[in-house]
């Protein structure tokens, strides 16, 4: 009969509860968090935050506090909006009170006030962020305060599809040893647009879905240049090295010109690329870890392991194979309550328990941010954010948090761009991409 | 005579003060704006005085010794510290255990101080250790203070022996905000791209306006001029559905016809040509498209215009002609195009205007693709100042691009005004005062 007993203790326990809940003063926070790049796989950046303020509010409940947080979600799938509405939004004093945003972003917005370093109300000597791996950390730092917690990891691999390798002869051997292969540099960029090239030619593909790359603006750029031996920078300084640049725009101009990639691919619509690397109309392509997600939940892709094998972007002539990991931070805006903010950063470091974190990670394909999510066990069992961790985080690069980078990311990729789409030779491209850099950043950036 | 006049700027004042704030306010706030290095970066309120790892490396070609001695953080556990933290009002046992077991220790970073405090006995909470740690900071890095005089003072206060002049370049290299320059003109005036996007525009509103918004307007208004009433509105409805169609709709109607999985590739596939993206192939195609997706919606407001103004061509001047033995041509080249002068101006001028500024159409169907081939000078200046991916806005050069369409709007309104002798054409009023 001891079920008498501990009825007891639990009425005393609520009813003291009660007591002091009444007296304590009720207090209503409401809490806004918008995220950017966000589709549907990628909820839980925001749903954790809803989570975490269950949590919270029970602790607060078991301190006698009468706490209620509301929390205001709002997604934004493309990055432009996002980072428009979030900036002007700042400028106004109407920011949400978290953002999880790109973290290269930091460097700007911390400068211009927007946001407030995430260490002046969180421990980051206490579990769960004492255990966040320590170069997301770093990454998430600027002007060594660290601003924003990682709310994932990724890295952004080139993927082939299987059946077409196999028609152009790679044995099953051959495929398992090829991201090896990849990371050795014996398999290089060089081979890459040569097996596109005859996927084309024996007819698995039509022209110009050999090599299908990403048909936008985004980080994924940024590899070829380090691929092709390319610095972003050094020791505080921006990097142009125009003879890496010269050789990333050749590659993708040769590409072009080859008949492998469509010479119209950027600006094409989302929806269709989607669709026609999950269905096999494309030979090689790159993308990011969360691809996996979209293209096995949404694009209908059964058998993703059976189809498709995943490798570092390969080598380029002077440089090495690398992969890029671009984590999204939680930042929290300045202009707010005093209070209000401790509590948004406390709901930032109860979503980054693992448990919570790994709901996001599985569901969005995106890659752990502590040690101890790869051992909850519905985070290991997964054999994507297994093998993609394994094979490629190790040898990630990530962008610089330079306030002046923005400026340099818009005139590389507009030369990019026109050289890709013949608008301009290679050349004339990098000799205008470095002029602009001269006039724009003058002494912010190194160019060699 | 004199209070009616009293009264009418009474009643126009609403209308001044509209146009003050909604059309002058932003063209001067444009031009003030396009004098600063305003970014995503520097904010837009103004900024800070900041001693930061970043900025202490442009510090340091110019003042090496004071920018390595500036990067040295420091925490000391000294008396003054001690008693800033007795003022706190936190649990007294703080202050006296510090004073006890830590004075005069020296700490390199905050996280090393900030670690000591949280294994005081009486442990505070996050926010107290911070408030704490900040007593004992005795260093300037990563500070952001208000003003100048609040930086000189800390400088002069932890005891670097700086001249006036040392005290300026420390200022200028830590400052976070914008400042007055006219580097986006001169960066304006060296880029190739600029170049470009300005040729482009030019290119852009000349056939557009031509091909379309005068000439194929006026070739539709002499077109139903001619024809029986009801076929005439019929007509002329169907022309005007581009204009009253949501604009993203519009433009998606033209991606679905020209994209890859569009309806002219289902066509020409049935020919045996492989799918592709019309719209974006070739910049000729991107431009053949652009020119008439915005001379369709353009070409409406011309017809409309022509077509009322022809409706008041006395008819009796047509019967004359007629009877005379004239042609179509004939009539078409001596009555109606010399009465439609002021039409013409009308439309050529405004069609400009709105051309030179509008970009909403070329946004939806190209973004300025491919290969930045259809940016134009407004879409361009949205970009920079507004929206990209890279997410750092340069809205002091946003401005001084919107500024320069300002300026050649201004100058073309004129250049208008005096080619159409507009003197002449607007008659003296027959009432007067």
């Amino acid at each position: 009969m001891t079920i008498l007993p501990t009825l007891k203790s639990l009425t005393i326990a609520a009813a003291i509860l009660a007591s002091s809940s009444a007296i304590a003063l009720a207090k209503d926070v409401h809490i806004s968090v918008w995220a950017g790049g966000t589709g549907p796989n990628d909820i839980y950046r925001l749903d954790a935050i809803e989570i975490a303020a269950q949590q919270l509010q029970r602790e607060a409940a078991l301190k006698g506090e009468d706490l209620k947080i509301t929390v205001e979600k709002k997604p934004y799938s493309a990055w432009e909006d996002f980072k428009q509405a979030l900036t002007l939004a700042a400028e106004a004093k109407t920011a949400p009170n978290i953002v999880v945003s790109g973290h290269e972003d930091i460097a700007p917005w911390s400068q211009a006030g927007l946001i407030v370093p995430i260490e002046d109300y969180v421990d980051l000597d206490s579990w769960p962020l004492s255990d966040i791996y320590e170069n997301l950390l770093q990454i998430a730092s600027y002007n060594g305060t660290v601003y924003g917690i990682p709310q994932d990891a990724e890295s952004r691999p080139m993927f082939f599809w299987k059946p077409y390798m196999k028609a152009i002869g790679y044995s099953d051997a051959d495929l398992d040893a090829l991201p090896q292969s990849v990371q050795d540099g014996k398999y290089t960029m060089k081979n890459l647009l040569e097996d596109a090239k005859k996927m084309q030619d024996k007819g698995l593909v039509q022209p110009g879905y050999g090599f299908y790359p990403r048909t936008s603006n985004g980080p994924d750029y940024w590899q070829f240049y380090t691929s092709f031996g390319g610095t972003m920078e050094e020791d505080g300084k921006l990097v142009f090295d125009k003879a890496a640049m010269t050789r990333t725009y050749q590659f993708f101009a040769d590409a072009v010109k080859s008949g492998v990639t469509k010479k119209n691919h950027i600006g094409m619509p989302g929806d269709q690329w989607w669709k026609e690397v999950a269905t096999g109309k494309a030979g090689i392509w790159d993308g990011g870890t969360w691809h996996y997600a979209r293209l096995v939940n949404q694009e209908g892709l059964k058998d993703f392991f059976g189809n498709v094998i995943f490798t570092l972007i390969p080598a380029g002539e002077g440089g090495k194979a690398n992969t890029l990991t671009h984590p999204l931070v939680y930042l929290l805006t300045a202009g707010h309550d005093q209070e209000d903010t401790e509590i948004a950063a406390q709901l930032v470091k109860i979503a980054s328990e693992p448990r919570t974190n790994a709901l996001h990670a599985v569901k969005s394909a995106h890659l752990g941010i502590s040690k101890s999510e790869s051992t909850v066990d519905f985070y290991s069992a997964d054999r994507w954010t297994r093998e993609a961790t394994e094979r490629l985080l190790p040898h990630a690069n990530a962008m610089p948090n330079n306030s002046d980078f923005g400026k340099y990311w818009n005139i590389m990729w507009k030369n990019l761009e026109a050289s890709w789409t013949g608008a301009k030779t290679v050349d004339a491209a990098v000799g205008d991409a470095e002029s602009e850099l001269k006039s724009t950043l003058g002494d912010k950036i190194v160019i060699r | 005579m004199k209070s009616s006049r009293t009264l009418g700027l009474v009643m126009i004042a609403p209308a001044a003060v509209m146009i003050v704030l909604f059309f002058l306010m932003p063209v001067v706030l444009t031009a003030v704006f396009s004098m600063t290095n305003m970014t995503t970066a520097t904010g837009i309120s103004g900024g800070v005085y900041q001693i930061a790892p970043n900025s202490l490396i442009a510090l340091k070609s110019a003042m090496p010794e004071i920018a390595t001695e500036m990067a040295e953080p420091r925490y000391t556990i000294d008396e003054a510290g001690l008693k800033a933290v007795e003022g706190l009002g936190l649990a007294p046992g703080i202050a006296a255990e510090l004073r006890a077991k830590h004075t005069g220790e020296v700490f390199p970073a905050r996280r090393d101080v900030e670690r000591m405090i949280k294994d005081l006995a009486e442990r505070p909470s996050t926010r107290e250790v911070k408030q704490i740690s900040e007593q004992f900071n005795r260093s300037v890095l990563n500070t952001r203070f208000d003003s100048k005089g609040q930086l000189f003072s800390a400088l002069d206060g932890l005891g670097f022996q700086l001249t006036p002049e040392q005290k300026e370049i420390v200022a200028k290299t830590t400052y976070t905000g914008w400042t007055w320059t006219s580097d986006n003109f001169s960066r304006m005036a060296r880029s190739p791209d600029m170049a470009r996007v300005l040729f482009n525009t030019v290119l852009y509103v000349a056939l557009v306006l031509t091909l379309f918004n005068v000439g194929y307007a006026l070739l539709l208004a002499i077109l139903t001029h001619y024809m029986p009433p009801t076929p005439a509105s019929i007509f002329r409805g169907i022309w005007l559905l581009p204009r009253i169609t949501p604009v993203v709709i519009y433009v998606l109607l033209w991606k679905w016809l020209a994209w890859d999985s569009g309806f002219i590739s289902i066509l020409m596939g049935k020919f045996g040509y492989p799918p592709k993206n019309y719209l974006l192939d070739t910049a000729y195609n991107a431009w053949f498209f652009v020119v008439l997706i915005n001379g369709f919606i353009g070409a409406s407001m011309g017809m409309l215009v022509f077509s009322s103004a022809m409706k008041a061509i006395p008819k009796s001047q047509f019967y004359a002609s007629e009877v005379d033995g004239a042609s179509r041509w004939q009539q078409i080249r001596y009555i109606i195009l010399p009465q439609m002068r002021w039409p013409i101006l009308f439309v050529t001028c405004y069609q400009t205007l709105s051309l030179l500024a509008s970009f909403n159409e070329i946004l939806l169907a190209t973004n300025g693709g491919p290969g930045n081939a259809t940016e134009v000078w407004a879409l361009s200046a949205y970009h920079t100042a507004l929206r990209n991916y890279a997410g750092n806005l340069e809205y002091g050069l946003g401005a001084a691009m919107a500024l320069v369409l300002v300026v050649i709007g201004v100058v073309l309104s004129l250049l208008y005004l005096r080619v159409f002798n507009y003197g002449t054409l607007v008659a003296q009023p027959l009432i007067e005062d």
